[in-house]
């Protein structure tokens, strides 16, 4: 436990000049984006306050004519978005480097790790965790940023222009903030729970191929594909949640995907630690 | 006493290792001795568990590996093992974090011995420094058996000889080395025994003070007899 | 240290037993009194650091000696010389006989006469006596280093 530990607190201080990284670029460009749009459109009522316009004339994105944070929000789509989206590229690529940056490079730390006096599975498991953690971290900053957002807003709209608005709204107003933070908590797990099943299939993938190398990536991708088909079976065959006329009852759909998420994730994961502690090479 | 029976490693459909047996005591020096490609680094790596074998077996001290094996061996390879973004310190800090029988005082005197500036990082060390901080991360460690791979090669003379100045103190007194190398003149008088091999087996397996006061012959004599024909 | 002055580097040889040459080292050094009985000697490891070779090689020598009585030990102290005089001696006349032994046999193969060889032997003994002592002369500073 304590290795694990310590092994989980290296792993996230290797990371952690990207990671502040991801999270200045996100708080940058989501932050300086909506300067942008508020300080234009906040112009543009007092030029019409100015040549004595009605303020009530709305416009497609601001009906009412005042400026509300969940309709800025929904204006500023694409680079609102833009940041997320890099840094679910970045997590994405980090899976594979969290484990072949050990293996590549001048000095070796794979021979390092393998040779610590700790169960091997704890290399493994500090590695998802961190993963997890990245993803966690990554969704918690993004929740931090959107009140500071809204405290912008508030600074830079005068009240006489202001429209309050929901947090729930605030999320629903923009395409990428509903997959990262799902209205229910049922869904929220859900979707986690797929992508992390996700992110231990490809670890076990990555260990297929650096105990077998060549013929490893062939084992790598027919791993992934029969995952892939576990997962998917289901649904293909017509037995959908909505489908009113599926075989199943939404619960029974419900339980038996999840029964397979947990074969999934058990196979992936007990692969993995019999892989790194019998197979693995350097 | 380190045990290799039988050891057997396929790589790519070439036979690697053809049953290589052979023992390494404590408190002596084994050298294990061949060309290029004959296999030593993936014995070593194969006996502490860096690479599985397809057949054979490994005891130390009479026990299969575990965990606490990383305690009682210790493994220098042919190049550092740290990230080089670590600092020398940090590298340290590092070994005392997860080795219990790490000995701190033993890496400052080692670092000290070596010269070696603890603030430095360890991408920017020379090739012969490295090699030299590489040695302190193996032996500041208070194993009972020490595994290093080439630890003479590619370095220059002045970073050789300090580096074979370690096994004449008791830095390697009392425990049992086991060392590969492709040349063996120089250190020739360093060695307790050798391991000849060849083809993947070992052709010979000797005490070096013996074959010379008995057959009047060298290590490097035997080696060309043997390795040569 | 007392085994390595005068700028003597001890240098070994690949085929014979290292610790015999060893042996051999301290046999030369009491010979030409270079030690003396009763000296104190160097421990086990400071000889194995003094002369770059392997504890273990270090202590059959220290062995070999104290079988031959060459070397003393008691209890915890440091080894010394021994003081037993004869012992000594037979040192010297040992590493002479052992020397022109095998210089013997290695000359019986050209058949030479005993006159001539004397002769020779002694031209060549001393023309080195000569070179080795302008050679120290010339160059005494540097080799203290």
């Amino acid at each position: 436990m304590n290795r694990y530990l310590k092994l989980l607190h290296m792993e996230i201080h290797r990371f952690r000049y990207i990671l502040a990284g991801l999270m200045a670029i996100t708080a940058a460009v989501q932050i300086g984006v909506i300067i942008r749009t508020l300080v234009r459109e906040v112009a543009k009522r007092k030029e019409d306050i100015l040549n004595h316009q009605s303020i009530d004339v709305g416009s497609a994105l601001f009906p009412s004519g005042k400026l509300s944070f969940a309709s800025t929000m929904f204006g500023i789509q694409f680079w609102f978005a833009l940041p997320i989206l890099l840094s679910i590229a970045v997590l994405g690529l980090y899976i594979f480097l969290i484990w072949y940056r050990d293996w590549f490079g001048r000095h070796t730390f794979v021979y390092r790790l393998l040779l610590l006096p700790t169960a091997r599975r704890n290399i493994y498991l500090a590695k998802a965790t961190a993963i997890l953690a990245f993803i966690l971290g990554m969704l918690a900053f993004q929740l931090l940023l959107l009140p500071v957002e809204n405290v912008i807003f508030n600074l830079i709209v005068p009240a006489e222009m202001r429209e309050a608005s929901y947090f729930a709204d605030v999320i629903a107003a923009n395409q990428a903030l509903p997959f990262l933070l799902p209205q229910n908590f049922d869904q929220f797990v859900f979707s986690y729970g797929l992508g992390f099943s996700a992110v231990l299939a490809v670890f076990t993938a990555i260990l297929l191929e650096r105990s077998y190398r060549r013929l490893g990536i062939l084992y790598a991708i027919l791993y992934l594909i029969a995952c892939a088909a576990a997962v998917i079976i289901l649904p293909v065959s017509n037995q959908t949640y909505f489908n009113p006329s599926a075989y199943l009852y939404p619960e029974e759909f419900f339980m038996i995907e999840m029964v397979i998420f947990a074969l999934v994730v058990a196979s992936s994961v007990w692969l993995g630690f019999r892989l790194l502690a019998k197979k693995i090479t350097v | 006493m380190i045990e290799v029976v039988n050891m057997h490693k396929r790589y790519r459909l070439r036979n690697v290792l053809n049953g290589v047996s052979f023992t390494a005591e404590k408190g002596q020096v084994t050298c294990l001795i061949g060309v290029n490609g004959a296999g030593k680094s993936t014995v070593l790596k194969a006996i502490m568990g860096l690479t599985p074998m397809s057949k054979g077996t490994v005891r130390i001290d009479g026990r299969a590996r575990e965990r606490e094996t990383y305690e009682k061996v210790a493994f220098i390879p042919d190049h550092l093992t740290m990230p080089s973004y670590m600092k020398l310190s940090e590298g340290l800090r590092f070994m005392a974090d997860f080795y219990q029988s790490w000995n701190q005082a033993r890496a400052g005197e080692l670092m000290k011995f070596f010269r070696l500036d603890t603030s430095e990082r360890v991408g920017n060390l020379s090739k012969g420094t490295a090699a030299k901080y590489n040695l302190v991360i193996g032996l500041a460690q208070d194993t009972d058996y020490v595994l290093m791979d080439e630890p003479f090669s590619g370095i220059d003379l002045f970073s050789r000889e300090s580096i074979a100045e370690v096994f004449s103190t008791d830095l390697i007194d009392g425990r049992g080395v086991l060392l590969t190398t492709h040349e063996v003149g120089e250190i020739e008088h360093l060695l307790d025994k050798a391991v000849l091999l060849s083809h993947g087996t070992v052709a010979k397996e000797f005490q070096c003070e013996q074959v010379r006061s008995e057959e009047g012959k060298s290590v490097v004599d035997v080696m060309r007899e043997v390795l040569w024909v | 240290m007392h085994t390595n002055d005068g700028g003597t580097e001890v240098f070994f040889n690949n085929r014979d037993p290292v610790y015999l040459q060893v042996v051999r080292h301290f046999k030369e050094q009491i010979a030409t009194g270079r030690m003396e009985a009763g000296q104190v000697i160097p421990s086990r490891r400071e000889l194995a650091a003094l002369f770059k070779i392997n504890p273990n090689t270090a202590q059959r020598a220290y062995k070999e000696m104290e079988e031959q009585q060459l070397i003393v030990t008691e209890g915890n102290s440091p080894s010394r010389i021994t003081n037993q005089m004869e012992i000594l001696q037979s040192i010297r006349t040992e590493l002479l006989h052992d020397t022109v032994a095998a210089f013997i046999a290695s000359i019986r193969k050209i058949e030479v006469p005993i006159e001539e060889l004397l002769d020779l032997v002694e031209r060549e003994f001393n023309e080195a006596r000569l070179h080795e002592s302008t050679k120290i002369s010339d160059s005494g500073g540097d080799r203290n280093d």
